[in-house]
């Protein structure tokens, strides 16, 4: 039985045994997937030659179509047609009505609060939608580089919310990807530009790209790129440019403001072609139906005039959060197709007083980025300094408290990861269950904050009223998702916490999604969950593997030693045969024998960090 | 598990004066070593131990970092907690306060830019002289009353700051 091969950690991989990783750029209107190949982050075309998706989805009583196809048919077939579905994800029916657009499909509630859109296929969930793109991508990578991935790092925008994070999440797993990171859009493209040109000091990264603006201020200091402050706002984009077009084009032709799902599909589709033609023209004509008329890039910046301020707020107060003075910026990068109009790089030019760089293509410097971050996290080793991205939560986090107050726990811009507690009491005698209702905002009242969640924790000893100390301790990770614990302090009691997410699939809504996905891809089930196992199985050990060669010898005694090559070996004949349950328990069973070695070799890389030395330096001695 | 003083995490002694530069360094040195990025493909029981130690050094980061909460840290490492709330026994600074409360009211009413700019560099004025005054009677370890009483000091000045900052942001609307 030969062990699998694993390469000295240090040494770069053998081509053959690079771990496989992307980046992918999950855009409100385009979407890429990209690797690093022979040391260059690209995109990764489709057949045709196109590295672009566009983020359109159309649903066939018999199959779904991805991409320019789906497209071209969205004023034909508005109802089965999703564009732009980035801006339902995570979140509710009041939501969407209130994005003010008139959005064409048909809305129906689902267990959540999530709209669904009801197609030809039946009710479809955004997560779902956007699953379809995520899988055409995971498709495409597969077959460009030649294996299955270990993993992607999908971007989101850096505003994104708690429940639009897990949305897209949801997503990712649906689509069969195993997600490394969720990446914010902004830091993705400073690793892009930051690796490019060697940067090194202040830089701002103004991100619009089709639904959604980001602002992000970071410090570069070699290799390391650390996110001083973030801003933005998750219902600003191109889009709403199209709209402002629309809105003066059915003004200008007299239409009435009531237009059918095809005919609005078909004048956004104008607004858009009107708008891009305008990046190099100072005016264009437009037509629609009877009308044709002149848009002048003129009146085309005053009608975005509005759009463009709010930006810049949001920039003026990432800059007052990052602590610094809008001259210590260096360098502003434009990202996202939208940064092509004229008017937003003049406008951001002038508020950072210096010419804003468009040197990386606008539209496929995030998945750039996130392909290069996604090597690393492969386990693919480089030499030399691996980068470190150190990034924050958006928004600040807080708890409804008496007379619907928000009273914040991790301010906005707290570097992720971050754990904060806050110790509550009990107010009734023999009390043995708590909620709390989790939010994300800036504002006092919790009416103008977005709900995250209602965390019922229950277990709690009973005690007499105010006798009880419960610690809640609330932990960021580093993809900016929120997970609670709680603790009574007294006994020691852990309380069981259930997770109510307000805008978040329900995990009966999940395992119905995953079975569905399962039947569509005509795989049985069983198979499928064998392989995930395996899978699993097999990622441990190569885990373990690695561990002990780098410290086995010098934190195991020989006992120790024996006991974890043992059930890896047992893991390993396992992982050849078909009983699956015996799988998930030897993987189990491993896990917990090298549960000890895990925290030791930590403990150790922060004694040596510590001691100002190399690990390597140790392991000579 | 024992949780080492933010100092010796960063291999500094307790002190208030702080190479901030040096701590920087240090702390991206530390993040390095444990940041959950490092263990994307390692066992689950070491990414979430790294989870952890990541947030503990963020944590002890932020705090060394701040002026007021070093302050505050060092009065609880010699055992002198002090509570969060401000119940300020300071009849010397109350008249201050009020006075920076009052103009800080006159500027939001007058909306007056320039004036915050002059606020903002009169405020970090003080604060670097509270800062000078803990230092030194941080040295001299029985004039514990009075260090507490300058960090009360401190962190009503940074609380102000804050207040400062959102005024801004009122402003720019």
């Amino acid at each position: 039985m030969a062990l699998l091969q694993i390469a000295e950690p240090g040494q770069s991989p053998q081509p053959h045994q690079r771990r496989l990783a992307v980046g992918i750029d999950l855009g409100t209107t385009n979407s890429l997937v990209a690797a690093l190949r022979s040391g260059v982050s690209a995109p990764i075309a489709d057949a045709d030659g196109q590295v672009i998706l566009p983020s359109a989805v159309r649903y066939h009583s018999d199959r779904v179509e991805v991409g320019s196809v789906a497209k071209a048919a969205a004023a034909s077939d508005p109802f089965n047609t999703v564009l732009s579905v980035k801006r339902l994800m995570g979140r509710g029916l009041a939501d969407v009505k209130q994005l003010g657009e008139q959005l064409p499909y048909r809305f129906v509630g689902g267990e959540s609060h999530m709209p669904f859109i009801e197609t030809v296929q039946g009710a479809k969930s955004p997560v779902e939608v956007s699953a379809e793109i995520l899988k055409v991508l995971r498709v495409r990578a597969e077959a460009a580089l030649g294996g299955d991935l270990v993993g992607a790092v999908i971007t989101v925008p850096a505003y994104f919310d708690d429940a639009q994070r897990q949305a897209t999440k949801d997503a990712a797993r649906l689509a069969g990807l195993n997600v490394l990171r969720l990446l914010n859009e902004p830091t993705a493209a400073a690793v892009a530009y930051g690796l490019d040109q060697n940067a090194e000091g202040v830089v701002a990264i103004y991100d619009l790209g089709g639904g959604t603006f980001d602002i992000s201020i970071l410090r570069l200091t070699g290799g390391v790129f650390e996110v001083l402050a973030t801003g933005g706002d998750t219902a600003l984009g191109g889009d709403d440019f199209d709209h402002a077009i629309a809105g003066w084009i059915v003004e200008q032709a007299g239409l009435s403001t009531d237009i059918a799902p095809g005919e609005q599909r078909g004048l956004l589709h104008a607004a858009c072609a009107a708008k891009e033609a305008l990046t190099n023209a100072d005016s264009v004509s437009v037509s629609f139906g009877a009308w044709s008329g002149e848009l002048s890039r003129a009146h085309f910046d005053s009608l975005i005039e509005p759009m463009l301020q709010r930006s810049l707020k949001a920039c003026r107060r990432a800059v007052r959060d990052a602590n610094i003075e809008v001259d210590e910026v260096k360098a502003v990068v434009m990202v996202g197709g939208s940064t092509r109009v004229p008017r937003v790089r003049t406008v951001v030019g002038e508020l950072f007083g210096r010419t804003p760089l468009t040197d990386i293509d606008p539209d496929q410097v995030v998945a750039i980025g996130a392909a290069i971050q996604a090597d690393t996290l492969a386990g693919n080793k480089r030499n030399g300094e691996e980068l470190l991205l150190l990034d924050v939560i958006p928004l600040s986090l807080g708890l409804e408290t008496m007379g619907g107050l928000m009273e914040k726990v991790i301010p906005r811009n707290t570097t992720i990861p971050v754990a904060r507690a806050q110790d509550f009491t009990t107010y009734k005698d023999g009390q043995t269950a708590m909620m709390i209702h989790v939010l994300q905002g800036e504002r006092e009242l919790i009416s103008d904050c977005r709900s995250l969640a209602r965390f019922e924790l229950r277990g709690i000893p009973a005690m007499v009223a105010g006798a009880a100390k419960i610690r809640v301790t609330f932990q960021v990770d580093a993809d900016g998702l929120l997970s609670v614990a709680a603790r009574e302090l007294a006994s020691g009691v852990e309380a069981s916490i259930q997770v109510k997410p307000s805008y978040g699939l329900t995990d009966g809504e999940i395992a119905r999604m995953l079975q569905d996905s399962f039947q569509n891809a005509g795989d049985d089930k069983v198979a499928r969950v064998l392989r995930e196992q395996q899978v699993d199985a097999q990622r441990l050990i190569e885990a373990v593997q690695a561990a002990l060669e780098a410290d086995g010898e010098r934190l195991l005694d020989a006992e120790e030693r024996m006991v974890i090559d043992l059930q890896m070996q047992e893991l390993s004949e396992l992982m050849k045969g078909s009983d699956g349950y015996a799988i998930e328990q030897q993987t189990k069973r491993l896990s917990q024998v090298t549960d000890a070695f895990a925290a030791r070799r930590l403990d150790s890389t922060v004694k040596a960090a510590l001691a100002g030395r190399n690990l390597n330096e140790i392991e000579d001695n | 598990m024992g949780t080492p003083c933010h100092f010796a995490l960063f291999d500094l002694q307790p002190s208030f004066r702080l190479d901030l530069e040096q701590l920087a360094t240090r702390y991206r040195e530390l993040a390095r070593s444990v940041h959950p990025d490092r263990f994307a493909d390692a066992s689950e029981r070491e990414q979430r131990l790294a989870l952890e130690h990541s947030a503990s050094l963020n944590e002890a980061y932020q705090t060394l970092k701040n002026a007021p909460k070093r302050a505050r840290y060092l009065l609880a490492l010699r055992g002198h907690e002090l509570p969060l709330e401000v119940t300020v026994q300071d009849p010397e600074f109350l008249m201050q306060q009020m006075q920076w409360r009052e103009e800080l009211e006159d500027l939001q009413d007058s909306a007056d830019l320039a004036g915050v700019a002059t606020f903002k560099r009169r405020l970090k004025a003080a604060q670097d002289e509270l800062n000078d005054r803990f230092a030194a009677c941080w040295d001299e370890s029985a004039r514990i009353d009075e260090a507490e009483r300058l960090v009360r000091r401190m962190q009503f000045l940074d609380k102000l700051s804050y207040e400062v900052r959102q005024l801004e942001e009122r402003l720019d609307d």
